[in-house]
């Protein structure tokens, strides 16, 4: 599989989350619930939680059974950059559509976080993320225009090779609560660093029934053969080589301007003689 | 507009402030019933509301009805003395107009409290004050409509205004009180609620004449002290936000209390703030914790916007542009945080060598009326070398930018660097 992405810091290689929870543990946490319960709410410091997105769309023509009304067959989505279960931080996604659709305000409530339909416009899609009680209580929002008809106005539209839109963005969780960290600390969907020494966390609590959900990653999902790739190799490799471009133009630069006051004071002193 | 007319000159278009079709018509049309001089002197422009249908300008007063003036005598009711005077008065049909003279209703006073000997005695005695003196106020109040400085001008013994005040309103909230049935009738009254405070008056009032007299210097320091103040407690909000009840509440005087007091306000004492050397960097993340979740390319976003904040728009530009032709996406394609750190590192690197560029130029200007000789001889000096436009041509003097290769470094530039220090060592 190819996972040569982004995320480099997780653990073990974990795809579920951390196991089931027996009743007997429940119970436990049950006498001392009342201290978890304040933990829960206590947030760590410079403990930064990422988790690597890619949100956009994919879009086929329909070819001979284009209507007027419906030239494309779309679908927007927001995925884990490595193609991950999101179930575990995102609770549900929204995704705004616009108005000329029916009920264009469409809810998916579990992963894969995703939306299909037909129609030849293409417009700003808003796509509001949900998260889990312990993950945060703001919603984030995510702004997609959609894209149906190729950049290049002159290839012609194909049936079988879809018009794919994919932006890789990674959400940022600047103060998570150690409930959340221990929720998700191997969670490969997800990036943590590492903890601060001496700094234990509670044991996880999952929010949702994990026998319940079904699988939400996209590693085998239908589309995925359109998904892209996004590694940061390239993007370092160049940001590194124009910084050390600049750097050795600064040096060069300073060197010159102590050569120039060097300069300046010998003239000031030649010219005072005279 | 008519001089300009008789001298020939052409007119000049107004301002196209409005749609397009408006200066072609104003200077054709004018609406109807205004002569033109009058509508010129609005500017030839009308006026955005109309107060006056233009119409109705050119309407004669209905014609049925049968009008004279006539030379009438009146009274006015507001007056005590039945004096007669006479006016003009628009008769209709012969038959005058009825009713109070138009400027009586404007007749209005104070209601001043009266009070009785009895009620005076009960509830009103006062150490400071003697039963005449409190008589001659109320009749003054009475007379000048409770207007205390001319009050407290006309009194006879000396007071401040802010004792006459006092005075009056205890009087007429006691006796209020007193004559009310029950305390619960009057508590809603004026009088009652919000009673006089003597005390933050005068000091109102001196407050108020301190900034009155401010000079213009002191003005200005009070408005220096103020902006500071409010960047600090800018700065502060988002680490108060942060540390939640952790800062004591000796901090929370970041709001500006009295101007009396500007010393306190400007009083930084607080050391968790972050370091205000770096106020771009460590309040945009405070900023950015505060949002408690973000997305990175957001993030990225603002710290560039923090960083470019200092230079002003062409450098920005020419910060772009470098980026481009050095390969580097404006907005990284895969927006991790290293590669957003590494991004941020560029850009402000950047920025140096733009002033470290703008420096150098500087010096060179500087040093010119010393060295003429050189600078004309050696080709390749270090002024072509630097005067570099938009894009970095790192070794290129002369070279054409179209051999010129993006990693190619200078060893020639390294050799004309050489060559004017030995020129100079020269004179």
């Amino acid at each position: 599989m190819t996972n040569s992405s982004s995320s480099k810091k997780h653990g073990q290689d974990q795809p579920e989350l951390s196991g089931p929870t027996p009743k007997s543990h429940r119970t436990k946490m049950g006498k001392s619930e009342d201290t978890d319960k304040k933990n829960l709410g206590k947030k760590l410091k410079d403990v930064e939680i990422s988790v690597p997105i890619v949100y956009g769309n994919i879009a086929f023509w329909l070819g001979k059974k284009a209507s007027e009304y419906q030239s494309h067959k779309w679908t927007v989505y927001v995925r884990g950059a490595s193609n991950e279960d999101l179930g575990a931080i995102v609770k549900r996604a929204v995704f705004q559509l616009h108005s000329s659709f029916n009920n264009p305000t469409r809810v998916v409530e579990s992963p894969p976080f995703e939306l299909s339909e037909a129609g030849w416009g293409e417009f700003e899609i808003v796509i509001t993320l949900h998260f889990h009680s312990d993950v945060c209580d703001k919603p984030l929002n995510l702004y997609h225009h959609l894209k149906l008809y190729p950049e290049d106005e002159n290839s012609s539209m194909s049936t079988k090779k879809p018009v794919v839109v994919e932006l890789y963005d990674e959400i940022v969780f600047p103060d998570p609560s150690e409930a959340f960290l221990s929720r998700v600390q191997n969670h490969p969907a997800v990036n943590v660093p590492r903890l601060p020494p001496g700094v234990t966390l509670p044991p996880p609590i999952p929010v949702e029934d994990a026998s319940k959900r079904r699988k939400g990653d996209t590693k085998d999902h239908p589309l995925s053969q359109w998904f892209t790739n996004f590694s940061e190799a390239d993007e370092l490799l160049q940001l590194a080589a124009a910084r050390q471009q600049v750097q050795a133009h600064i040096a060069k630069l300073r060197r010159q301007i102590s050569l120039i006051d060097g300069q300046h004071h010998q003239y000031f002193k030649s010219s005072s003689d005279q | 507009m008519d001089a300009k007319d008789i001298l020939g000159l052409p007119k000049n278009s107004f301002p196209a402030l409005e749609k397009k079709s408006r200066p072609h018509k104003e200077s054709h049309r004018k609406p109807d019933g205004i002569s033109r001089e009058v509508y010129a002197l609005t500017g030839g422009v009308p006026p955005l509301m109309p107060s006056l249908d233009s119409s109705q300008l050119k309407k004669k007063p209905p014609s049925h009805e049968k009008i004279t003036w006539q030379w009438l005598p009146f009274t006015n009711s507001a007056r005590k003395d039945n004096l007669q005077l006479y006016h003009w008065v628009r008769v209709v049909n012969g038959v005058p107009p009825t009713g109070d003279y138009s400027f009586a209703k404007y007749n209005k006073s104070v209601d001043v409290v009266k009070y009785t000997d009895e009620e005076y005695d009960k509830y009103l005695t006062d150490p400071m004050w003697t039963k005449e003196e409190t008589n001659q106020l109320f009749d003054l109040c009475q007379r000048f409509d409770l207007r205390f400085i001319i009050i407290a001008d006309r009194f006879p013994s000396s007071r401040t205004v802010e004792e006459l005040k006092d005075r009056y309103y205890s009087v007429s909230r006691a006796i209020l009180i007193a004559r009310a049935s029950s305390t619960g009738d009057v508590a809603t009254h004026p009088l009652v609620k919000e009673p006089y405070n003597v005390s933050q008056e005068i000091e109102r009032k001196r407050a108020l004449s301190m900034v009155l007299s401010q000079t213009r210097q002191q003005e200005r320091r009070d408005e220096e002290v103020l902006v500071e103040a409010k960047r600090i407690a800018e700065l502060r909000m988002p680490a108060k936000a942060v540390e939640e009840s952790q800062l004591a509440p000796s901090n929370a005087g970041a709001e500006v209390t009295g101007r009396a007091v500007p010393g306190e306000t400007a009083s930084p004492s607080n050391a968790q703030l972050p370091s205000i050397t770096f106020p771009d960097n460590a309040s945009t993340l405070a900023s950015l914790r505060i949002l408690r979740v973000y997305l990175r390319t957001y993030a990225l976003d603002q710290m560039v916007q923090a960083t470019s904040s200092s230079a002003g728009p062409r450098t920005v530009k020419r910060i772009e542009q470098t980026l481009l032709d050095l390969g580097v996406n404006l907005k990284p394609r895969v927006p991790t945080k290293a590669v957003c750190a590494e991004h941020l590192e560029l850009r402000k690197e950047m920025l140096t060598l733009l002033n470290l560029q703008k420096q150098v130029q500087y010096k060179e200007a500087e040093g010119s009326p010393f060295r003429d000789g050189s600078y004309n001889e050696a080709p390749g000096t270090p002024k072509d070398w630097t005067f570099i436009p938009d894009t970095m041509n790192f070794g290129g003097e002369r070279v054409s930018k179209k051999d010129q290769k993006r990693k190619g470094h200078g060893h020639p530039s390294s050799s004309a660097h050489k060559r004017p220090r030995k020129k100079a060592s020269e004179f």
